[in-house]
């Protein structure tokens, strides 16, 4: 049950004791001596805590990417910390960059009401700090917040996907692959969806919800069950782009994964504007997608901060609204290069050209 | 000498003190007065689930559900006791007008909201480990298998009660109990003292905690001494499931809200610390004070960790290091207590 210690020799035992004792205050002296002489921070750079929620989609990792490099552009030391999709891991990590006097906060917290609670501890603390995509659930907190309006993003999105569906002149079958219903964002897009369906009830049968959990293989199972009992499936919008490999996983054996024009072809669409989600747009498999304008997000919310820092603010206050746009196939043309996934594709080909 | 350190009650408690001194040398922050104020606050709710998680281990099993018991008692609990429940979030939930309205929950207002809110929180707790209990000591299942499922069961639950919302607006008495303080002690420290030195009596002081330690090292030879093994399982789940719903209180008082997702990836913390602390996997084994260490130096490493400029993905790889030497380290000293235990006998 218990290790217990063979006591061979109380006398050696109890030397032995102190000896180790008189190490320990010898190390700790030494340590001591050694800390006290040491700063955390580097005079004259500033020190920026970055805490994200996870990276587990195109878009966040897009994200992630574009504030890390373009901090250090800035010769911003960046502090990089994932909360793993735990609100509570998330005000530990940092609760602790306060610890370590960081001079300002960027977070993509893991929902709304863990972000007001966070933004509370920065504040009190005098630390100014910016919310990245996801917004607090209420602005009791100052806070500098760059926001995406996903439900008006998501709505207009599915609200071209029905324009296609009425030209077939028969009752659609709508499914949604719903994100995880813990993060805001999953419930804006839900509700965007429901909003441009509902608005035409004679068009549609009633919504069939497929929950993704945001993942793939969660998705993959859940989809094929979803249509082995309704095989009648012509209308699929998904939360994220990230999820289209499982889409054309299920669909492409059923025969249904036609590009538009063809008969039995899926109307599909989706959100975020990821490098995939414009593939399938130019192969002409996916109608729409819902674009967040990360680039402008990720400024925006980096310009803030340092502005906010330079000036002494200690807690400053702004919303910043990223209005998004639907891309659809009726204005691809002119409008492509506004989607972050599209850019990023065409940089990384430009890049392997030279 | 270093078989003795290694061998001794307190090895943890020296590696963490090295290491924090280590740290501090680097990172002078450690010792601040606010960083210190951090480790402890995360140190006395991390604390009252590994207690709970000890008994568990320490009869044989493990307990997989103790985050899903905290997501389900933190959104009842604020189900109880919130003041206001937002209309274009809740009207569409099942519970709407039934058990919480616009105007709040169920004894929103009432000064019996925050006790009647905390008592259903452990009950709810205690339930679920008399479960579990009842399906491992009783029907004999795997208990892996059947907290595994209670984990999937009761995150589900929490899910579904709330639709994946957080209910916020708690009364200000009920966050007091995760961040409040008493003069210079905060409350969580209290409570989870007190949860300590009533598991130490447990454990050292009675005939219970003798029957929990001779269960989990051979359940057959316990039972035919006349322990009833049967009970002394259940009641190890029980305690698991109060401790997960104390966890939950003071998680969910120091986030300020009812969380469905509450403690989603707290789970391989509480059983690395466990393990850290030296409290065997293989039942039979741990102490009150390992679980102490064990806490201590995981929270430390935690906090080390986040000091540091390092890639994120380097601190997971590094705290999973960690928490598979720690493994190999308790491999390692039973071997070194077996053989030190052989020696003293041909002796």
């Amino acid at each position: 049950m218990i290790i217990n210690l063979p006591d061979i020799n109380g006398r050696i035992k109890m030397n032995n004791k102190k000896r180790l004792i008189l190490e320990l205050l010898l190390i700790f002296v030494l340590f001591a001596a050694a800390g006290c002489s040491r700063k955390d921070k580097e005079p004259g750079r500033i020190t920026i805590c970055f805490a994200f929620h996870d990276l587990e989609t195109e878009y966040w990792v897009a994200a992630h990417k574009a504030i890390t490099e373009t901090l250090k552009a800035r010769n911003v030391k960046v502090l990089q910390r994932n909360g793993h999709q735990d609100a509570n891991r998330q005000l530990e990590q940092i609760r602790d960059a306060i610890a370590q006097d960081v001079d300002g906060i960027i977070m993509i917290p893991q929902d709304g009401e863990s972000a007001v609670t966070i933004i509370g501890e920065a504040n009190k603390a005098g630390i100014p700090i910016g919310v990245f995509n996801r917004p607090p659930a209420n602005r009791s907190n100052p806070a500098l917040v760059v926001v995406a309006d996903n439900a008006k993003i998501a709505e207009q999105t599915v609200a071209y996907m029905v324009k296609t569906a009425s030209q077939f002149n028969r009752k659609m079958t709508p499914l949604i692959l719903v994100g995880d219903l813990g993060d805001q964002n999953a419930i804006e897009r839900r509700n965007g969806f429901y909003n441009a369906v509902k608005a035409h009830p004679g068009l549609f049968k009633e919504p069939i919800e497929v929950p993704t959990k945001w993942d793939a293989a969660t998705t993959l199972a859940n989809l094929e069950a979803a249509l082995q009992v309704e095989p009648g499936v012509n209308f699929i919008f998904t939360s994220s782009d990230f999820l289209y490999p499982q889409i054309k996983a299920v669909l492409e054996p059923l025969g249904k994964w036609k590009p538009i024009g063809d008969a039995g072809h899926v109307i599909l669409g989706g959100l975020d504007g990821d490098s995939t989600a414009y593939m399938l747009m130019k192969e002409g498999y996916v109608d729409a997608t819902g674009v967040q304008d990360l680039f402008f997000e990720a400024d925006a919310i980096m310009d803030a901060l340092l502005g906010a820092i330079q000036k002494g603010q200690a807690r400053p206050e702004k919303w910043i609204q990223d209005p998004g746009f639907a891309l659809t196939q009726e204005n691809m043309a002119e409008r492509e290069m506004d989607m972050w996934g599209c850019r990023i594709l065409k940089q990384a080909e430009a890049g392997k050209a030279q | 000498m270093p078989g003795e350190i290694v061998l001794s009650d307190h090895f943890v408690l020296v590696i963490t003190i090295l290491y924090f001194l280590l740290i501090w040398a680097f990172y002078p922050h450690m010792t601040g007065r606010r960083n210190i104020a951090n480790l402890f606050s995360n140190v006395w709710p991390l604390l009252a689930l590994v207690i709970g998680q000890m008994f568990v281990l320490i009869v044989g099993g493990i307990d997989l559900s103790q985050t899903s018991i905290m997501a389900v008692t933190s959104v009842l609990g604020a189900m109880v006791m919130a003041g206001r429940f937002d209309p274009a979030k809740f009207e569409q939930n099942p519970l709407w007008g039934m058990v919480f309205s616009e105007q709040g929950g169920l004894l929103a207002g009432s000064g019996w909201a925050v006790p009647a809110a905390i008592i259903i929180m452990l009950a709810v707790g205690v339930v679920i480990g008399f479960l579990n209990g009842l399906a491992v000591a009783k029907l004999k299942m795997p208990p892996f298998m059947v907290t595994l499922v209670a984990m999937s069961f009761y995150s589900g639950l929490a899910i579904y009660l709330t639709r994946s919302e957080n209910i916020m607006h708690l009364p200000d008495s009920f966050i007091a109990v995760g961040k409040g303080s008493l003069g210079p002690v905060s409350s969580a420290m209290l409570i989870v003292v007190t949860l300590a030195v009533l598991a130490f009596i447990i454990l050292n002081l009675s005939i219970l905690g003798r029957w929990f330690y001779a269960v989990g090292q051979n359940v057959r030879t316990a039972r035919v001494s006349g322990v009833p093994a049967a009970r002394v399982v259940i009641l190890a789940y029980i305690f698991s499931g109060f401790c997960a719903g104390l966890g939950s209180i003071l998680y969910s008082a120091r986030l300020e809200a009812g969380r469905p997702t509450l403690g989603r990836n707290l789970l391989l913390d509480v059983i690395g610390a466990a393990v850290i602390g030296g409290i065997s996997l293989y039942g039979g084994k741990g102490r009150l004070l390992w679980a102490v260490y064990g806490v201590l130096f995981f929270v430390v490493l935690d906090n080390s960790l986040n000091k540091m400029p390092l890639q994120f993905y380097s601190i997971d790889i590094i705290k999973g290091g960690v928490i598979l030497l720690a493994a190999l380290l308790d491999s390692l000293r039973t071997r070194i207590a077996a053989r030190q235990t052989a020696a003293g006998e041909i002796a």
